[in-house]
C-alpha cells in the first residue's frame, strides 16, 4: 500500500518535473542555449499563482491560463534582454546572462514575498479521493491530468501544426530554416514564450503540495538538467521520461532515508553520468571547421 | 591601492573598515576566479563551494579543536585543493555548460553535507566562536589591523596571480581558452593546464573563505550558499574578465554598493544580477576593459631577435603513413591512404570536394582518431597519440580557417608556439620574431591580429607553425583567398621552409600554385588514392580528370 | 517580361578577410538553366549563399525581378521567389519527409496538400517514404527531398549547390534528370557543380568561375574545351 502511495506521489511529482524539463529542452533545442533561469522561472510561476490567488478567488485551475499568459510574456522579455543581444557571442555569454536573470528573479521574489514558504491554492480542492483502497490526494490527480494535457498539447502543436513544424525546423537547423522561408527570430521568441509558460505551469502545480520559496530554483534547474541528460540531450520525450524517473527516485529514497540524502544521491548520479561519458553526451566534441 | 590605504587610514570608521575587510576577502576570491574563468575560460560554479570549504576547515578546526591561524590556514588551502584535483580530472573535459552545471552540482552536494551534518558542522546554525587571527603571538584586533592583514593577502595573491597571468603559464592558458584545438597542435597540454587553473583557483577560494571566517568569527552554511558565488561571478565579470585589477576594482565597488545606497540593502543581489546582465550585453570587457579603451597602454618594446638553436634535420624519409582509414558514421572518409614525406621536400595533396584531404591532415596531426593505419615519424610510432604529443614530436599544421587570438598582437600569437619549450615569455617572443623575419613579416609584430587582412593572417599562422621548427609541416589550403602576387610570395616562403629541412604536405585546390611547387603529388577521390607521382603527370591522368570534371567530360 | 530575373552587380562577398567572390556581375533571364562551374574555392558556393543572403555582402547589389533584395533577410528573399538546395542537402533530420516538405510552404493547408502531391509525383521514391524521418533516408533520397523542399516554396529561381556531391553516378543522373524537368517547366535554375559533365547536360548556359571571378560565360554547345580544363586544373 505504501509503495503504491509512493508511486502515486512520485508520478504526480514527475508530471510537474516533466513540465520543467520540457520547457528547458524546448529552449535548448531551438537556441542551443542552456537556460539557467528555468528553475527560477518555475519558482516565479508558483509565486505568481500565490499572488494572484487573493485577486481571483477561484480554484487554482482558473489561475492556470492567467499564469501561462503572463509567464509567456516574461519569456519574451527574457529572450529580448538576455538571449537575442548575445547571439553572436560565445555560448558561455548566454549562460551567464541567464544566470543573471535567475539572480534577478530569485532576489526579486525574496524582496517581494519574503523567505517563508508559500502555498498556492489547490487546483480543484484540497480533498482526497478513495481509489480502490488508496487514499489519493485530489491535487495529485489534478497535477497529473493537467501536466498530461499540457504535454499532449505541446506534442500536438509540434507534430501537427505548421507553427510546430517551423519551430522544429528552427531547432534543427536555423540557417536552413531561414532558407526555407521560416522567420527564425520570431520562432525563437515563440519558443522562449512556450518554455517559460511551461515553467510557470509547473510552478503553479508544485506550489500547492510542495510550497514554494524564492530559492527553490537552484535545485530545479539541476533536476531539469539531470532529466534531460538521462533522457538523451535534446530529446523531448526523453526529458519527460527522465523527469519521471527523477521524481520516483526522489520520492522513493526520501521515504526510506531522507530528502537531503535523496538529493545528494541524485547529484552524485549526475556527476557519475558526466564522468562516465567525458566527451559530453552529444558524442563527438564540437569540431572546428578545420 | 594607495587610494584604499589613504581611505583606510584617514577616513574610515570601524564599520567602514569592516566593509573594506569584506571587500578584501571577496577580492581574493575573485582573483582566484579570474584564473579559472577569466584566463582559463571555465565557468566554475563550484568556486563558492571551495570558498565555503576553506571557511569550514578554519571554522571547525578553530572553534572545535582550538587550532591557531598558522595551522588552520594551510588546511583551508589544502582541502579545496584536494577536492578540486579529485573532481577536476573528469569534469574539466566537459564542454562549457556541462562543466558549469557539473560544478553547480558539486556545490549543491557540499552545501547539503554541511547543512545535514550537525555533528561536524553545526548543521544549519553553524559554529560560533571561531578565534581571530593570531600571528606569531599577536592577536590581530578588528578594524585597521585586520583589514591590513586581509589586504596584505590580497596584495600577495594578486601579485602572484599577475605574475602567472603575464608569464608563460597565463599565455598558454588563454590560448587553451580561446582555441583549444590550435593549443593542442602547438604542443600545449590542454587538460593539464585546465586542471592546474582549476586547482589554483580552489586554493585562492579556500584562502578567502578562511579569512572571511576570521572576520565574522562564526561559520555557517551561508558561506556555501549561492549569493557568494553570485557575488564573485559578478565582481569578476563587471571588473573585467581575466584581470587581477578587475577583481580588486570590482570587489571594492560591488561590496561597497549596498553601503553607499542604503535603500538597496535587501535587494543588493538584484542589482548584482542587473549589473551582470547589463555588463554582459553592453560592456563585455568590464570596467577594466573600459578603462583600457579610455587610457590605452603604450605598446611594449619589441624583444631582440633570437634564432632558436638549430635542429639537425637528417635527410631521407621523415613521415611514413601506412593504410590510413577513417569512417564517419558509415561513410569512409579516408580509405587506405599511404604516403611518405622526405625531409626538405614539398608534397601536394589534391582532390575534389569531399575527397578526404582535410581528414588525412586531421588524422596525422591527431585531431581525429584513426580507425586503421599507422603513423611513423622518423621511426617513432605516433599512431593514436594525443595532438599535443604529436606536436611535440615535431609535427606542425595550419588550418583551413585561420584562427588567431583576437585580443593579441601578432608577436604574442606567434609566441604561443614556443610556450611549451622556451623558459620565459621573453625567449618565446624572441624566437617568434625570428620566425616572422623568416617570412618577411617582422614589421607586423606589434599589430593586433584582429586588424590583419586575409593574406597576412595566413602568413602569421605560417610563422606560428614555423616557430616550432617542425620536422613535418602540414598545410591545409594555405593559398585560399590570396591574390596571384601573394601566392607567388607564399610559394617562395614554402620553398625556403623546405630548404631548412622540413617536410611539407600541402593541400590545395589551385593547381597553378601547387603543381610548380610540389616535387610529388597525391590525388584523392572519395577517400582513396587515385594518383601518386610527379606533378607533370597530374593534368593528363585520366582518373584525375574524370574525378574533377565528372564522367564523360570533354 | 522585361529585364532579367536575377541581376547581380559588383558583388564581393566572403568570410573573414578573404573575398571568395570578387566584384562579380551576372544576369540570369527568366526561364534560363545556368550551370555554374569551377574548382573548389572558385567561389560558386559563396555566390549562391550571397544571393540567398546567408553570408554578408561586402560590396555590390542584387535584384530579383527588378526589385532590390540587397540586405534583405534570407527568409524574406525566399518569400519573394528564391529557392535553395544547399551543399550537403541539409534536410531537417528529425522531421519526417512530409514535414520537411510542408514546413517550406507558405500556403494554407489545402494548397499545401496540392503542392505536396505534385512533389510526390515528381519524386515517387519520396512518396513511399513520406512518414520516414529524414535522417534515415539514403543520400540520393535526401537530395530529392532537399530539391522537393525548395520547390514547395514555389520558387521562380532555384539555386542548387553541388547536388551530385557524394552521390553515385546513377543517383546523380536521377537528380539532374529532375533538374532538367524543373527547368523545362519554366523555373529558372542556377546550379553550381564540380562535376561539369552532368551540369552541362542539363543546362543551356555555362558560367565558369575561377578564384572569385567569371572567366567564361556562354551557351553550353559553344564552350571551348580548353576553357574547362583551365578553370579546373590551371595551367
Amino acid at each position: 500500500m505504501i509503495t503504491l502511495q509512493l508511486l502515486v506521489n512520485g508520478i504526480a511529482l514527475g508530471a510537474a518535473y516533466a513540465l520543467v524539463a520540457l520547457g528547458f529542452v524546448l529552449v535548448l533545442n531551438a537556441t542551443s542555449a542552456v537556460n539557467f533561469a528555468q528553475g527560477d522561472l518555475v519558482m516565479a510561476g508558483g509565486l505568481l499563482a500565490v499572488a494572484l490567488a487573493p485577486v481571483i478567488p477561484l480554484p487554482g485551475i482558473a489561475l492556470l491560463p492567467v499564469v501561462l499568459v503572463l509567464m509567456a510574456a516574461l519569456g519574451l522579455v527574457l529572450a529580448l534582454a538576455a538571449y537575442l543581444p548575445l547571439r553572436g557571442r560565445p555560448p558561455v555569454s548566454v549562460f551567464i546572462s541567464t544566470i543573471a536573470v535567475g539572480i534577478i528573479l530569485q532576489n526579486g521574489a525574496s524582496v517581494l514575498f519574503g523567505p517563508e514558504p508559500r502555498a498556492a491554492p489547490p487546483l480543484l480542492s484540497g480533498g482526497t479521493i478513495q481509489l480502490g483502497g488508496l487514499v489519493v490526494a485530489e491535487q495529485s490527480l489534478a497535477i497529473v491530468v493537467v501536466a498530461a494535457l499540457l504535454i499532449a498539447g505541446q506534442q500536438w502543436l509540434f507534430g501537427r501544426t505548421q507553427l510546430g513544424r517551423r519551430l522544429r525546423a528552427t531547432a534543427q537547423d536555423p540557417e536552413m530554416a531561414r532558407a526555407c522561408g521560416v522567420p527564425v527570430t520570431a520562432m525563437i521568441l515563440v519558443t522562449f514564450a512556450l518554455g517559460t509558460a511551461y515553467a510557470g505551469a509547473a510552478g503553479l502545480l508544485l506550489a500547492n503540495r510542495y510550497f514554494v520559496t524564492p530559492t527553490a530554483g537552484g535545485d530545479l534547474i539541476l533536476k531539469a538538467y539531470i532529466a534531460v541528460t538521462i533522457g538523451g540531450w535534446g530529446s523531448v520525450p526523453g526529458a519527460v521520461v527522465g523527469a519521471l524517473l527523477i521524481a520516483l527516485f526522489e520520492v522513493g529514497v526520501s521515504s526510506v532515508l531522507s530528502y537531503p540524502v535523496a538529493l545528494g544521491l541524485l547529484y552524485a548520479t549526475l556527476l557519475a553520468i558526466l564522468v562516465a561519458r567525458p566527451q559530453g553526451l552529444f558524442g563527438e566534441a564540437a569540431r572546428r571547421r578545420a | 591601492m594607495g587610494a584604499l590605504l589613504a581611505y583606510a587610514l584617514l577616513y574610515a570608521s570601524p564599520y567602514g573598515l569592516r566593509v573594506l575587510t569584506v571587500a578584501g576577502v571577496y577580492a581574493l576570491a575573485a582573483i582566484g576566479f579570474q584564473i579559472v574563468f577569466g584566463l582559463g575560460g571555465a565557468l566554475s560554479l563550484a568556486h563558492g563551494a571551495f570558498f565555503g570549504l576553506g571557511a569550514y576547515a578554519t571554522g571547525i578546526l578553530g572553534s572545535q579543536w582550538g587550532w591557531s591561524f598558522v595551522a588552520t590556514f594551510p588546511v583551508s588551502l589544502l582541502v579545496p585543493l584536494l577536492l578540486a584535483l579529485v573532481v577536476g580530472l573528469p569534469v574539466l573535459r566537459l564542454e562549457s555548460h556541462y562543466f558549469a552545471l557539473a560544478t553547480l552540482g558539486i556545490a549543491q552536494v557540499v552545501l547539503l553535507l554541511a547543512v545535514n551534518s550537525p555533528g561536524l558542522t553545526g548543521g544549519a546554525n553553524g559554529l560560533p566562536g571561531v578565534p581571530g587571527i593570531v600571528l606569531f603571538g599577536w592577536a590581530v584586533p578588528r578594524g585597521l589591523p585586520l583589514a591590513s592583514v586581509v589586504w596584505a593577502f590580497v596584495a600577495l595573491g594578486g601579485a602572484l596571480a599577475w605574475r602567472l597571468a603575464s608569464g608563460r603559464w597565463g599565455r598558454a592558458l588563454t590560448l587553451v581558452r580561446d582555441d583549444p584545438l590550435a593549443a593542442g597542435t602547438l604542443g600545449l597540454d590542454v587538460g593539464g593546464l585546465r586542471l592546474a587553473a582549476f586547482a589554483l583557483s580552489a586554493v585562492y577560494a579556500g584562502a578567502a573563505g578562511a579569512l572571511a571566517v576570521h572576520t565574522q568569527r562564526v561559520v555557517s552554511p551561508e558561506v556555501l550558499e549561492f549569493p557568494v558565488m553570485v557575488s564573485v561571478l559578478t565582481i569578476a565579470v563587471v571588473g573585467g574578465r581575466g584581470r587581477v585589477a578587475g577583481a580588486i576594482l570590482g570587489a571594492v565597488l560591488l561590496i561597497h554598493l549596498p553601503e553607499w545606497f542604503r535603500f538597496l540593502e535587501r535587494s543588493y543581489l538584484i542589482v548584482y544580477g542587473a549589473a551582470l546582465l547589463v555588463t554582459m550585453v553592453l560592456m563585455p570587457h568590464g570596467l577594466t576593459g573600459l578603462l583600457d579603451r579610455l587610457f590605452p597602454q603604450r605598446p611594449r618594446p619589441l624583444p631582440r631577435v633570437a634564432a632558436p638553436s638549430v635542429v639537425a634535420r637528417p635527410s631521407g624519409p621523415v613521415l611514413r603513413v601506412e593504410g590510413l582509414g577513417k569512417a564517419f558514421g558509415g561513410v569512409r572518409a579516408v580509405d587506405g591512404v599511404s604516403l611518405t614525406l622526405e625531409a626538405g621536400s614539398i608534397t601536394g595533396l589534391i582532390g575534389p570536394n569531399g575527397s578526404g584531404k582535410t581528414t588525412v591532415i586531421n588524422l596525422i596531426s591527431g585531431l581525429e582518431r584513426l580507425d586503421q593505419g599507422r603513423i611513423l615519424l622518423s621511426g617513432r610510432n605516433l599512431t593514436g597519440q594525443r595532438p599535443d604529443r604529436i606536436a611535440r614530436a615535431g609535427v606542425a599544421r595550419t588550418f583551413q580557417a585561420v584562427s588567431l587570438p583576437e585580443g593579441a598582437t601578432v608577436l604574442e600569437a606567434v609566441a604561443t608556439a614556443r610556450l611549451e619549450r622556451d623558459r620565459t615569455v621573453a625567449e618565446a617572443e624572441a624566437h617568434a620574431l625570428w620566425a616572422l623575419e623568416c617570412l618577411g613579416a617582422a614589421d607586423l609584430a606589434a599589430r593586433p591580429c584582429a586588424d590583419l587582412p586575409a593574406a597576412l593572417r595566413r602568413r602569421v599562422e605560417l610563422a606560428r607553425a614555423l616557430a616550432r621548427q617542425p620536422a613535418v609541416l602540414l598545410l591545409d589550403e594555405p593559398a585560399a583567398g590570396l591574390t596571384d602576387a601573394e601566392k607567388a610570395d607564399l610559394a617562395g616562403h614554402l620553398r625556403a621552409i623546405a630548404a631548412l629541412g622540413t617536410a611539407l604536405l600541402v593541400v590545395e585546390h589551385d593547381m597553378g600554385f601547387l603543381l610548380p611547387l610540389a616535387g610529388h603529388v597525391l590525388c584523392l577521390d572519395q577517400g582513396r588514392t587515385l594518383y601518386d607521382g610527379p606533378p607533370d603527370g597530374v593534368r593528363n591522368d585520366p582518373a584525375v580528370v574524370a574525378a574533377y570534371l565528372g564522367e564523360g567530360a570533354p | 517580361m522585361s529585364g532579367p530575373l536575377l541581376r547581380i552587380e559588383g558583388l564581393a562577398a566572403g568570410y573573414g578577410g578573404a573575398m571568395a567572390v570578387d566584384r562579380l556581375t551576372l544576369s540570369v533571364a527568366a526561364g534560363e538553366a545556368v550551370a555554374l562551374l569551377g574548382a573548389n574555392g572558385a567561389g560558386k558556393s559563396t555566390l549562391l549563399k550571397a544571393v540567398l543572403g546567408l553570408i554578408p555582402v561586402r560590396y555590390g547589389r542584387l535584384w530579383l525581378d527588378g526589385e532590390e533584395i540587397t540586405g534583405l533577410a534570407p527568409e524574406r528573399r525566399v518569400r519573394r521567389g528564391l529557392g535553395y538546395v544547399p551543399e550537403g542537402r541539409r534536410v531537417f533530420p528529425g522531421m519526417s519527409v512530409r514535414d520537411n516538405l510542408e514546413v517550406a510552404s507558405p500556403l494554407g493547408r489545402v494548397d499545401r496538400a496540392c503542392d505536396l502531391e505534385r512533389i510526390f509525383a515528381l519524386f515517387p521514391a519520396l512518396a513511399d517514404k513520406a512518414a520516414e524521418r529524414a535522417w534515415r533516408l539514403s543520400g540520393g533520397q535526401q537530395q530529392m527531398l532537399a530539391v522537393g523542399r525548395a520547390l514547395m516554396g514555389r520558387p521562380r529561381l532555384l539555386l542548387l549547390d553541388e547536388p551530385s556531391l557524394g552521390l553515385s553516378p546513377k543517383l546523380a543522373g536521377e537528380v539532374f534528370a529532375a533538374v532538367r524537368a524543373i527547368a523545362a517547366e519554366g523555373t529558372t535554375v542556377l546550379v553550381a557543380e564540380q562535376s561539369a559533365a552532368r551540369a552541362l547536360a542539363a543546362t543551356g548556359r555555362a558560367v565558369l568561375m575561377r578564384l572569385g571571378t567569371i572567366v567564361h560565360d556562354g551557351p553550353v554547345d559553344a564552350l571551348p574545351e580548353h576553357a574547362l580544363r583551365e578553370a579546373f586544373l590551371g595551367g
